[in-house]
């Protein structure tokens, strides 16, 4: 297997199919930094046009757009505080503040160093243990994914933020909407009223575009003369060669949360924003100043990209290997192959190795461009567009918006929806209800129901099928642990010396 | 995205057109074809492969266009067909049991007398499947398992109200077993969790089993005769059981679609068939091909409602 990796090397480097590369990584950051454009969209519409092109033009498009796209969210997530793709939710928590110091061009450097390293980790995985990791795929059943939701959504605790009740109200919200559709399992309508457009339940990035995107462009429009270091178009951006040893200290993060990115990718249904969310998590756990999350420490930033690009050539391996779409971007990437009469799966690997193994190359290139790419257009350019008059701003963005929302699905409906979100949203934002909790419990919400009602039918209503099997009994340890264990320790530590009881402050983002 | 490119491509044709008024026959204008799914999905490839070979077929400027439609399992898109113009400018991809499955157990705006049945090319037969690692080596174990342990018997799926699960109602009525459907999302999910033996049997077309056979193990083809793509396979009627049931893809226009331009696709779409090209594409692409046109299709459509409706009527799933 590993001579076809090197035999697909050469094609992978004739100019078009290095070409493809090139442009899809810029494509990618572009689509991935306008707030309603996200890879997934991009890819699919990209899809059909590749119908007459070469597969690993085609290929190389794609896998260069991925990667684009997965930095390229985090831009207006720095600057904005407007997560131009789900997957950079957690990149706003400490990226904005960042911003706001007048740093923005340090952590726009630390989220392209990190989403390239990430997405150099996934695609390597993906080249010397494809075959491997998509046994470890099949080893996850229904009730063992359903302890993996549980565990993503314990991890809700950390971004309840100052109020707790608020927090809950705000998850419990997002799970509510994942309900909205038919059923997973039986099919039976709910909360549609009768709206054939509500039946396939509402797609994350029309929440996130409503909920997230337009509050913060409201207070563009509100506030028309604000000035901080964000309204000069300031962010004293030094040059990657300058700042990049400074980032070395992250080694651990970008280690973990790309094993995180990994592991998650390999999990069918999850994606890359879980991924972010528990390695921001668990990285500011393992943090010796968990105090200063959230307000701008610039490890946050690399643990989210690192995984979110981590999750990127990794979400690939169980959709070629076993043809499971996991995520709705390699669901679209798999539309890309068949187009072209490539039908993922084992005997893809056996018939045709030069197009497998080339695309797994061009992941590892897009990686590998995205820091020289990504690092020297987008940090520059980007602070410019910050220096437009604040109306002009705000105006461009809605109209993004607009048009992003639309492309989905081509429809009004999901306009409508996403302006209804957005009030919503804006609503939420002057109430301090926080939102990282409703894009958590969307995300996961219906897919630990859809795991729990899979478990227990196929363990005909007895519920004792979902701690069975070793898998689901670490899983449940570790959810425990992640829950429980910061509470006990402070306990423990405690009652061994009283000045114990001032770091009782929950981090907060 | 697209609706401004279509409306600049009909454009230019129009332009076209008004500077050679001769070309007044159909088609003289684009031809869309409507897919109820995503791009890249089986029958989209289906419809984009035919439409270039139609284009051929049709000769002249003829143009195909394909236009998703994705949603509610392909719902949006057959309304789309059904509610469209009868003037042979719209036409749809149909999925049989599939497209007529939604009427009964969803409020539709369609049914089976919606549509003019232009031809039919795939028929990917369902099987009974288990993985290599299950111990079960024919359908007999399997059954006699069943039967022993009525309801222990886990039967992955793709999705409920669909050819899947009707093979799995079918084959447990005609062996009188009671087993415990397991729908996942999508064959790909049921695939996986057969291998993984989260699940000890499960029901998808022989199609999705192609590539696997290192860890699935076909039991049986539900189809009247052995398949050739998998000949070893026995079929369900074979071996004592009378089960027959798939997933047809092909094309329909709306109901009501004058009968010149009826007679004129429907020969054109025989072209497309017979076209050994085409027929070439079809078997690089796993698409076990089985024609059928006109009113044999119309037929055809009428037995799968038929079936669709006396297992909903017998078991209804929600």
């Amino acid at each position: 297997m590993y001579g076809d990796l090197i035999n697909a090397l050469p094609t992978v480097l004739t100019v078009a199919n290095f070409a493809a590369i090139v442009i899809g990584v810029i494509a990618g950051i572009v689509v991935g930094a306008l707030p309603g454009l996200s890879a997934t969209m991009a890819i699919s519409v990209l899809v059909p046009f590749t119908f007459g092109l070469d597969p690993l033009v085609a290929l190389g498009l794609m896998a260069g757009i991925y990667n684009g796209a997965m930095y390229g969210g985090a831009i207006p997530a720095i600057l904005l505080r407007i997560p131009g793709t789900p997957a950079a939710v957690a990149t706003c928590f400490d990226g904005y503040p960042m911003a706001q110091q007048g740093k923005g061009g340090y952590a726009l450097q630390v989220a392209v160093v990190s989403s390239s390293i990430g997405g150099i980790a996934s695609a390597l995985a993906l080249m010397l243990l494809a075959p491997p990791l998509s046994r470890v795929t099949l080893l996850f059943g229904p009730s063992e994914i359903f302890w993996i939701a549980v565990f993503g959504l314990s991890s809700v605790v950390f971004l309840l933020g100052k109020h707790v009740v608020k927090g809950l109200i705000s998850a419990a919200s997002g799970v509510l909407v994942s309900s909205v559709g038919a059923d997973p399992i039986l099919g039976v309508d709910r909360f549609t009223f009768g709206q054939l457009e509500l039946l396939d339940g509402i797609n994350i990035v029309i929440l996130l575009v409503g909920l997230y995107a337009l509050p913060p462009v409201i207070d563009l429009l509100e506030k028309p003369l604000k000035t901080d270091a964000l309204g000069t178009g300031k962010l004293h951006t030094q040059s990657l060669l300058t700042s990049l040893p400074s980032m070395f200290r992250f080694w651990r993060t970008w280690l973990r949360s790309s094993l995180f990115g990994i592991w998650i990718g390999i999990l069918p249904g999850a994606g890359g924003s879980m991924a972010a969310f528990l390695s921001y998590n668990e990285a500011r756990r393992a943090s010796k100043t968990p105090e200063t999350w959230g307000q701008g420490e610039p490890e946050g930033i690399a643990a989210s990209e690192t995984a979110n690009n981590a999750d990127t050539a990794a979400a690939l391996i169980p959709a070629l290997t076993l043809g499971i779409p996991g995520t709705a971007v390699a669901a679209v990437m798999m539309g890309g192959l068949l187009i072209h009469g490539l039908q993922p799966g084992p005997m893809l690997f056996r018939e045709n190795p030069d197009v497998v193994f080339g695309f797994m190359w061009q992941f590892l290139f897009g990686a590998i461009l995205l820091i020289f790419l990504g690092g020297s257009l987008a940090t520059n350019n980007f602070a410019r567009v910050l220096r437009l008059p604040r109306p002009l701003l705000g105006a461009m963005i809605i109209v993004l918006m607009l048009v992003g929302v639309y492309s989905i699905h081509g429809r009004m409906f999901d306009v409508y929806l996403m302006l209804g979100f957005g009030a919503i949203g804006y609503l939420m934002d002057k109430l301090d209800f926080p939102l990282p909790p409703v894009v958590l419990g969307l995300i996961l919400g219906g897919f630990a129901e859809e795991n729990l009602r899979l478990a227990l039918r196929i363990g005909q209503g007895d519920w004792s099928i979902l701690w069975h099997n070793v898998t689901s009994q670490l899983l449940i340890v570790l959810t425990i642990g992640v829950v429980f264990g910061p509470g006990i320790l402070r306990r423990i530590r405690g009652k061994r010396g009283k000045d114990g009881g001032d770091a009782d402050g929950n981090p907060t983002p | 995205m697209k609706s401004p490119m279509r409306g600049l491509l009909s454009g230019l044709t129009i332009l076209g057109l008004s500077a050679a008024p001769a070309l007044a026959e159909y088609p003289e204008k684009p031809i869309e074809i409507i897919v109820g799914y995503s791009a890249g999905g089986g029958t989209d490839v289906l419809a984009r492969t035919v439409g270039g070979y139609l284009e051929k077929a049709l000769g002249g400027e003829a143009s195909v266009v394909v236009k998703n439609m994705p949603g509610a399992g392909g719902q949006i898109g057959f309304t789309a067909v059904a509610q469209a113009k009868p003037d042979g400018y719209t036409l749809g991809t149909f999925n049989l049991p599939a497209a007529l499955a939604l009427t009964l157990d969803r409020e539709a705006d369609y049914d089976a007398d919606s549509f003019t049945y232009l031809a039919n090319f795939v028929k990917d037969p369902n099987t009974i499947v288990v993985s290599k690692e299950s111990g079960i080596e024919s359908l007999k174990d399997l059954l006699d398992r069943a039967a022993k342990e009525p309801g222990r018997v886990t039967m992955g799926l793709s999705a409920l109200g669909g050819n899947d699960h009707f093979a799995g109602i079918l084959m447990e009525s005609a062996a009188g077993v009671d087993v415990s459907f397991v729908p996942f999302k999508g064959a790909a999910n049921a695939r996986a969790a057969i291998m993984g033996g989260h699940v000890m049997e499960g029901t998808m077309t022989l199609g999705q089993t192609v590539g696997y056979e290192d860890n699935l193990r076909v039991l049986a083809v539900l189809d009247t005769e052995r398949s050739p793509f998998a000949p070893d396979v026995p079929t369900a009627k074979e071996l004592g059981y009378d089960v027959e049931m798939g997933s047809y893809r092909g094309l329909v226009a709306p109901a009501g679609l004058p009968d010149a331009v009826r007679e004129k696709l429907v020969t054109a779409l025989r072209a497309v068939n017979d076209n050994p090209e085409f027929q070439k594409t079809m078997v690089e692409q796993g698409n076990p091909a089985s024609f059928v046109a006109g009113e044999d299709f119309a037929a055809l459509a009428g037995k799968q409602a038929t079936v669709a409706g006396k297992i909903w009527n017998a078991t209804p799933w929600k």
